[in-house]
């Protein structure tokens, strides 16, 4: 790994944005934060990030929009893209992925299990 | 009724006087038929039997004390009063009509009549419209018939006119008569025996005058002397009944029920004045016009107000039950209504448990996660050893918490009818088993526990390997709270017809049947984990029945009190996935 991967952080609650970042800088990623869903987008469009972390619940556009706008741009189309959520029902699982996220993260969730997420699909 | 009065007559102990007086009567008029006709001897026997029931009369009021004896000391007086009239008409067979006997004849009538009235009105009779109308239906045929076979050709037929007027005031005297017996026979008072006899003997007395008054000659010591020393025999043995008592008691609950034989007389009664106009025309006689006109009237009249009462008491009724139906619906409506407002407050508090946990999961990750990084090897500097201890504290405690908002979050998305979607796939259940005992391994070590999953070899079923892990999770977490230090926990996976078998057994504390019974039910908890104070939410074998419902399966469980429990989760070879609410329900 020459380039340390770029990766995309959006959550409205400062303490997990800080959480996540915290533990995806220790593992050596370069971690840009963004805390909400139009902020991400920005983000996501201009800088490219290999991988996107993004909360579902989120003040203006969400989680899903977020992804469905990534995916339907040709320039982030393949992206990865990490869904986080406090919503734990197989139904939103089910919408988070035909709105076309790779990966699916309940809260709470273990800091390490996701960074090892993130390097998997990082990895793929 | 009648006749199970007369059997009791002669089985019953307190009937034993009565139906010896009866008996010994009707011994002495055999005994006066053996006897010449009009011989002294029969003028002795008659005479000695009023006399004798007047005498039984007479004991039996101060005998039995009834409340109310002036009933029976007017039928006492209206039997002496005919008891009197035979003896002057036997001292004087040839004595003129009219005589002093005929007084005497003629004063015991009013005094029976009254006395039997007295007996109505006490049992309350009058009350009736029913009763006083059909009493006063037959009372006016009665004496229609009476008047216009008996009294009209009395009074114009040969003799005196004083003997005229005196022979046809018994058949007055037998209307006046039959007015008591048909008020009392339909008035509410006891149909007990004294009831009977004392009918009988009236009944007697007025079918011998009848008798008499329509052959229109008499002969001493002829048949008809027969009704009249029965009708003295009955009088005595209705007094020497012990039941004679209760006669002038109201029977408040007693209902006059519209029996065959009594719509059969009322017909018949009705009937009589045109029955009276057609046998005086075929006979060829004058026509009775005023008075049949007049019994006609007043038998219609009687017979609409009886009609009317009847119909009163329908439509009483009709409202009545017309009131009941409208509160049996008021009370309906009201129940659905609170039903609806249980169904909602029911809904609300699934809302509410679903955004608390969701709620909570929010700080739970920022807990568990920043413990996780403080916990962190890599940090720098390292965390000394009694930090690190308190924060895994923190951990297990966090853990503990997540685990019981996921379950009130999973039975809120049950309650709120959202059911379960299995990702059915086929599995082993014995390497289920035995991947969640190693799971929880570590925490049956803390209390010395034996934990060990058996199998004879792979039980292969439908079902959702992540659901069949909580299920089993739970029951192990449950198996591991509630047995003592050094039992054992066991989970057993076995092939069953048509699918699989699991059981949880341990050697814990158990429980009752009664609550083995309402183990999955949520919120339930057993009164053993309330007093020892295990920590719970009594929602683990809750969620463990839903899951194996929703399986198509079923879960149970047998226990004893000490001895430990067995939870038996069976499962089909395919899961036939049924809607939640109705079978989770509680």
């Amino acid at each position: 790994m020459s380039e340390p991967l770029v990766v995309l952080v959006a959550d409205d609650d400062d303490d997990i944005l800080l959480l996540v970042t915290t533990r995806l800088r220790r593992d050596g990623f370069t971690v840009i934060q963004a805390r909400d869903g139009d902020e991400a987008l920005d983000v996501a469009l201009e800088r490219r990030p290999a991988i996107a972390v993004l909360d579902i619940g989120m003040p203006g556009l969400d989680g899903l929009d977020v992804v469905r706008a990534i995916r339907a741009d040709d320039a982030t189309k393949d992206m990865r893209v990490i869904l986080l959520t406090a919503k734990a029902q197989e139904s939103d699982v089910r919408r988070g992925f035909e709105a076309g996220a790779d990966a699916y993260v309940k809260k709470p969730f273990s800091p390490a299990d996701l960074s090892a997420r993130v390097k998997e699909l990082a990895g793929s | 009724m009648r006749f199970a009065g007369v059997s009791r007559l002669t089985i019953n102990p307190e009937s034993r006087l009565a139906a010896a007086f009866v008996a010994g009567g009707v011994v002495l008029i055999a005994v006066y038929f053996a006897f010449p006709a009009g011989g002294d001897a029969q003028s002795a026997i008659y005479d000695t039997l009023g006399v004798l029931s007047v005498l039984a009369i007479l004991w039996a009021i101060r005998h039995y004390r009834p409340e109310t004896p002036l009933p029976w000391i007017l039928f006492a007086l209206g039997n002496l009063s005919f008891v009197v009239g035979d003896i002057i008409f036997d001292v004087n067979p040839d004595i003129s009509s009219p005589s002093v006997a005929d007084g005497f004849y003629l004063a015991g009538y009013p005094l029976i009549a009254a006395g039997l009235i007295l007996l109505f009105v006490h049992a309350g009779g009058h009350h009736r419209r029913a009763a006083v109308a059909e009493a006063g239906i037959a009372t006016f045929a009665f004496a229609l018939i009476q008047w216009t076979f008996v009294m009209h050709p009395a009074l114009t037929g040969s003799g005196t006119y004083a003997s005229r007027v005196v022979a046809a005031t018994y058949p007055a005297g037998d209307v006046v008569l039959l007015a008591g017996f048909a008020g009392f026979l339909v008035s509410p008072a006891w149909r007990k025996p004294a009831f009977w006899l004392l009918l009988a003997a009236v009944a007697s007395l007025l079918i011998g005058d009848e008798i008499n008054g329509l052959a229109n000659s008499y002969t001493a010591g002829s048949g008809v002397d027969a009704t009249w020393m029965l009708s003295y025999v009955l009088f005595g043995a209705a007094a020497l009944h012990p039941s004679m008592r209760e006669l002038a008691e109201p029977r408040r609950a007693a209902r006059l029920r519209v029996s065959t034989w009594r719509i059969v007389l009322l017909t018949a009664a009705m009937l009589s004045p045109a029955a009276v106009l057609l046998i005086q025309y075929t006979r060829g006689e004058n026509l009775e016009i005023p008075a049949v006109v007049t019994a006609e009237v007043a038998i219609s009249l009687l017979v609409m107000w009886r009609l009317t009462g009847i119909v009163r008491a329908l439509e009483r009724l009709r409202m009545r039950e017309r009131q009941a139906r409208a509160e049996a619906e008021a009370a309906r409506e009201q129940l659905s209504q609170q039903n609806e407002l249980l169904l909602e407050a029911d809904r609300l508090k699934d809302e509410f448990v679903a955004l608390i946990s969701h709620d909570l999961r929010t700080p739970l990750t920022s807990i568990v996660g920043y413990t996780e990084l403080a916990l962190d090897d890599e940090m720098e500097p390292p965390l000394d050893e009694e930090r690190r201890s308190y924060l895994e504290v923190v951990a297990r405690g966090s853990e503990r918490l997540l685990r019981l908002v996921d379950d009130l979050l999973f039975v809120a998305r049950l309650q709120a009818g959202k059911g379960l979607q299995l990702e059915l796939k086929e599995l082993d259940l014995a390497a289920v088993a035995a991947q969640v005992v190693d799971e929880a391994q570590p925490r049956a070590a803390t209390k010395s526990l034996t934990l060990r999953a058996v199998a004879d070899g792979p039980v292969i079923v439908e079902a959702d390997k992540g659901r069949l892990f909580q299920l089993l999770e739970n029951l192990i977490s449950n198996a591991i709270k509630f047995t003592p230090k050094d039992g054992t926990v066991e989970v057993r996976a076995s092939v069953a017809r048509d699918g699989g078998v699991l059981e949880v057994s341990d050697t814990g504390v158990g429980v009752t049947p009664r609550e083995a019974d309402r183990m999955f039910e949520r919120f339930f908890r057993a009164s053993s984990a309330v007093t020892n104070q295990v920590p719970g939410t009594g929602l683990g074998l809750y969620i463990a029945r839903a899951i194996a419902e929703a399986h198509g399966g079923r879960i149970s469980a047998t226990s004893d009190v000490g001895q430990g429990t067995t939870f038996r989760i069976e499962l089909p070879a395919h899961a036939t996935p049924q809607q939640a609410d109705g079978v989770l329900v509680a």
